[in-house]
């Protein structure tokens, strides 16, 4: 064998190596799990006697229900449009910030961070008695507002709420992004003459560019998923205007009283087609133009 | 960084050694230990404990603490009188159904369990659960022992598929001090919808422009308005629970008058007072009488002990009496290994002993008809006004494979009725629309 | 070369805009960053200010301090369950133990998917993605199977060969940690971090003949300190507080984690907020004790670590 390809074959031979943990994880529970969904969605199956075989019976179902149609869909969708860019620009304005070389920068990031860090549930919990129409929202600005269960503002709430505590987490991501870009870059282009709005614009994002398109992927995705707070906070209410997506997939696997297991293994399916194209466009979007910087 | 790379091997190679050692496997040899409750002494008592052991896996939602202490003496006192079977008790302090579910599918499910009414049919139906007629004649049970409405909801095709362990109704809850403010007399037993509206009345005049009093609570709670459908001589469906009876004269005439308390303004929903429950509206004083269960009363104990209230049964309507059940039941899974150890826990569970601690403890109502002449419930009118809502007209709270849709759409068509101001008839036909639908597509 | 006139900045709109923003951007920064924190200060103030007030004033006024104060919840969370000091243990042996794992091993994978190039990277990768996006819902009753009983009930039958086809993890903390320790977005984030490294320091490496384990072990893995902290605590962070799996798999209570074990304090009626909250800060204590001990390692910059200007 040439010097050539005994490289290349080292070189494969160690990159499957690297990947190795991850790949028996993928092929022992995710492989298994993913094909294991997408059997059931063509099955009839109540989880307490044999799935039967239904064919395209579990989608044809799930794409006629009037629950999917007019409240699961629409509402994910305002969701994911609404929070995924909120999330984005405010973690990435208080990561700039943090980045400023600013006192008490310690401080604010163990302050920043602290909704992250309690469980989602238990947020939820807090949220809940916060948002009480006696709780201390209204309290501390004079309302009476029972947000949680008028059918206008109790999705905002949760949406509020998603944002908050998220920001803390993708701020420290795109924290470690920018204190990745070497100091040396930003003298250069300052000795060049570029002002501060053309490095930010030029230099921090472009730099940024694998990091964004990491946290907007991932902060779809869980926009997408968002499941957590509604189980705990509104269980799809009042009046459906908190159902999504996901929580449909649980209501119908485990809460109806016939389970429903193929059709909501028929919704999970279409709910990972779904993010799987906006993922594509975006990715088009954010990492298709422009070579990042390799 | 070559004492990071060594550094971090270790760490690797802690991980790898932590992950192997942490998790304790219960050994099977001992018995569990035994737990502190008040006001019990922890008896010592030596036990011989036999070579072979059978163990039962046994299983429930978590309720709080102190309940969970109850059953665990009850367990403790079991394994005393029975060394060669061991109970472990194995509590699921989630999701409850999701875990149940999931482990029936994997068929990794405990002996014995709690099976709620809303869900005993299909798990009877699918083959679930063990029958136990058989079980029951070997240790002399039989079902008139037991409530009879009780006995016969967890009976399916003739057959018994769980004892049932404790249950509720709903009683009239009212604030003394209130009614003595208003003037009036106590609620008895042989009140109807007219005194209730009428004491409504009455009591929404004690209110003030700093404090809003309402005579009644009228929540959209599909585990409240039923018992008017009942009371109004309807029903929420028909008798094999294919078709529902949601848009009849009855039902819309029940859904009339409960929400009109509201309409009205002798009555209010938690979230008009800001609550998310009516219980914590009642303890606060804001709302003079609600439906609710027994769980109130250790609730306005820890968490309101200073209200004064009596508890009576619900009134009747023009259609008589009419209150639902909400019962639990002990079940043994049909691919249980060790039947007979498992049909002990449940009969030892559910005997008059075991009943009657648990009835002391305030917690739950017991289900054996001998208990209804207890000293506890001469003692406690409260108790008893809901132990005898059993014997009310009451209905089990089940209404068939689409139950959960039943009560979704019970509770969708109220809050529309409140917060869209839709006619009550559009509503309920809206509803009924709504569940035929849903049992269409059971088919 | 730069003229006299070219090296005075022109007075546009937009040197003057950048001008006053030079000026003001450090106040407008502290005002966001200040009106940030108080946002999320606020909800675990009130808290810690109802934790510490009687279940009977779960909403009472004053909502600002303690009044009246008592250390009930705190006890009622504490002597409930004797099991309490377990719980804790065993949060702490599975989530310390995922985090070390995942932090390795996502870092390894990330580097190679952005480093190496290796047959049907491609692919594995669209793979990985796409593996993020099924929600968990439905992949629970499959994952307890191969974590428990198997897929195959009694086993896969072989001529006369019967192999298990799950791991037989129930009830075992390993069974928490085995699913974990490895995942999709830990990977995803390394891969990306990697991403946008200079490739100098490597490349250097590379020439000198240095093979890819010593190039990951000894420069990359040392620089990446500030990622492989932040993937160490949001793993951390996300195993302490991971709950619907170890629900499943985890049965005696002695082997609960915190999280499943506070859950018995909400009742199956009515929720006693106070000793809720006063749970919940059990529960949020440690990790918030470990982030501010790391929390050095997240200010050193690349500047300090090294030649990566090269």
């Amino acid at each position: 064998m040439s010097k050539f390809n005994r490289n290349k074959a080292l070189e494969n031979l160690t990159g499957y190596l690297f990947i190795s943990p991850w790949l028996f994880i993928f092929f022992t529970f995710i492989l298994f799990s993913l094909g294991y969904a997408l059997y059931l969605s063509f099955t009839r199956y109540n989880l307490l006697s044999p799935a039967q075989w239904w064919g395209l019976e579990g989608y044809k179902r799930v794409l006629t229900d009037s629950l999917f149609l007019d409240k699961a869909l629409p509402n994910t969708f305002k969701y994911v449009l609404i929070v995924v860019p909120l999330q984005t620009v405010i973690s990435l304005v208080l990561a700039f910030a943090m980045d400023q070389k600013l006192r008490l920068r310690r401080l604010f990031r163990t302050v920043f961070y602290l909704p992250s860090v309690t469980s989602s549930v238990v947020i939820s919990l807090i949220f809940v008695w916060l948002f009480a129409a006696q709780g201390i929202f209204n309290q501390l600005l004079g309302l009476t507002v029972n947000w949680l269960n008028n059918v206008k503002t109790a999705f905002y709430i949760i949406m509020g709420m998603n944002i908050f505590t998220t920001s803390g987490t993708l701020m420290l991501i795109f924290l470690s992004g920018l204190q990745d870009i070497p100091e040396s870059v930003y003298e250069a282009a300052r000795i060049d003459g570029a002002d501060s709005l053309q490095i930010f614009w030029y230099i921090t994002i472009p730099m940024l560019r694998p990091i964004i398109f990491f946290v907007v992927t991932v902060g779809m995705i869980g926009c997408f998923q968002v499941f957590d707070q509604i189980y705990v906070m509104t269980s799809g209410g009042p009046l459906d205007s908190t159902t999504t997506i996901t929580y449909l997939i649980y209501k119908w696997a485990f809460r109806d009283t016939t389970v429903k297991m193929g059709q909501a293994s028929a919704l999970a399916v279409i709910l990972t087609l779904i993010i799987l194209v906006v993922t594509l466009i975006q990715r088009r979007l954010i990492e298709g133009s422009g070579v990042s910087n390799q | 960084m070559k004492s990071l790379f060594k550094l971090t091997s270790f760490l690797f190679v802690a991980a790898l050694l932590l992950t192997a050692c942490g998790g304790a496997t219960p050994t099977p040899a001992t018995p569990p230990t035994p737990q502190t409750i008040i006001q019990t002494q922890v008896q010592t008592q030596v036990v011989e404990v036999p070579r072979q052991q059978v163990t039962v896996r046994l299983s429930g939602w978590a309720s709080s603490p102190s309940e969970t202490a109850l059953l665990e003496s009850l367990l403790y006192k079991f394994s005393v009188e029975n060394p060669d079977i061991l109970v472990k008790y194995e509590p699921i302090t989630g999701d409850y159904r999701q875990a149940m579910l999931t482990a029936i599918a994997a068929g990794t499910e405990p002996d014995v369990f709690y099976v709620d009414i809303a869900y005993f049919q299909e798990f009877a139906k699918n083959g679930v659960l063990l029958p136990l007629d058989d079980l029951m004649a070997s240790t002399g049970t039989t079902k008139d022992m037991f409530i009879p409405s009780l006995m016969n909801a967890f009976t399916y095709d003739g057959k018994v598929y769980g004892i049932p362990k404790d249950f509720n109704t709903l009683g009239l809850f009212y604030n003394k001090g209130l009614f003595d403010a208003a003037g009036l007399a106590y609620p008895t037993d042989a009140w109807t919808w007219t005194d209730l509206q009428n004491a409504a009345k009455a009591l929404t005049n004690l209110s003030d422009a700093n404090k809003p009093v309402y005579g009644f609570c009228d929540p959209a709670d599909a585990g409240r308005f039923p018992v008017f459908v009942l009371q109004n001589g309807g029903t929420i469906m028909n008798a094999d629970f294919s078709d529902t009876t949601l848009d009849s004269e009855q039902a819309i005439g029940a859904a009339q008058f409960y929400t009109d308390f509201r309409k009205n303004k002798i009555g209010a929903i938690p979230a008009d007072v800001g609550e998310g429950w009516q219980g914590t509206v009642f303890g606060k004083g804001q709302c003079a009488m609600v439906y609710e269960g027994g769980w109130l009363i250790p609730y306005l104990t820890s968490s309101f002990p200073g209200v004064q209230y009596g508890v009576s049964r619900l009134p009747a309507g023009p259609g008589g009496k009419g209150n639902m059940i909400f019962t639990v039941s002990w079940s043994i899974s049909k691919n249980t290994k060790v039947a007979d150890a498992a049909w002990k826990v449940v009969e030892f569970l559910t005997n008059e002993a075991s009943q009657t601690t648990v009835l002391e403890s305030g917690f739950a109502l017991p289900t054996r008809v001998s208990l209804q002449t207890s000293d506890y419930l001469k003692n406690n009118a409260n108790s008893a006004a809901i132990f005898n809502g059993a014997y009310d007209n009451a209905v089990p709270f089940f209404w068939g494979p689409a139950g959960s849709d039943v009560n979704d759409q019970m509770g969708k068509a109220l809050e529309r009725i409140y917060l869209e101001n839709q006619p009550v008839a559009d509503s309920m036909a809206q509803a009924a629309a709504e569940i035929r639908k849903a049992i269409a597509q059971l088919k | 070369m730069a003229t006299a006139s070219q090296l005075l900045p022109e007075n546009t709109f937009r040197n003057r805009f950048l001008l006053a923003w030079e000026r003001i951007k450090t106040p407008v920064f502290y005002f966001l960053l200040f009106f940030w924190a108080i946002l999320c200060l606020a909800p675990l103030y009130f808290t810690l200010v109802f934790s510490l007030k009687p279940v009977a004033n779960a909403y009472t006024p004053p909502i600002w301090f303690p009044i009246p104060f008592t250390l009930d919840n705190f006890r009622t969370v504490l002597q409930s369950f004797d099991l309490f000091p377990r719980w804790i243990l065993n949060s702490m042996i599975i989530s310390l133990s995922v985090t070390l794992l995942r932090v390795l091993f996502c870092s390894m994978a990330g580097y190679a998917f952005a480093r190496i190039e290796f047959r049907g990277k491609k692919f594995l990768f669209n793979a990985l993605l796409i593996s993020m996006m099924m929600p968990g819902i439905v992949t629970l009753i499959p994952k307890f199977l191969v974590i428990g009983p198997g897929f195959i009930k009694g086993g896969l039958h072989i001529g006369s060969l019967v192999l298990p086809t799950g791991f037989n993890l129930i009830d075992k903390l390993g069974g928490v940690v085995l699913p974990s320790f490895v995942d999709a977005f830990g990977v995803f984030m390394m891969t990306q971090y990697y991403k946008s490294f200079p490739k100098e320091l490597e490349e250097a490496a590379i020439i000198d003949g240095t093979n890819r384990w010593g190039i990951f072990f000894r420069i990359v893995l040392p620089i990446s300190q500030t990622q492989l902290l932040t993937l160490g605590l949001l793993t951390f962070q996300g195993e302490w507080n991971n709950f619907m799996l170890p629900l499943l798999i985890l049965r005696s209570p002695q082997n609960f984690t915190l999280p499943i074990g506070l859950q018995w304090f909400r009742g199956e009626y009515y929720t006693l907020y106070s000793t809720v909250l006063a749970g919940s800060l059990f529960n949020t204590l440690p990790i918030l004790i470990l982030f501010f001990l790391f929390q050095r390692y997240f200010i050193q910059s690349i500047a300090t670590t090294g030649s990566k200007e090269g």
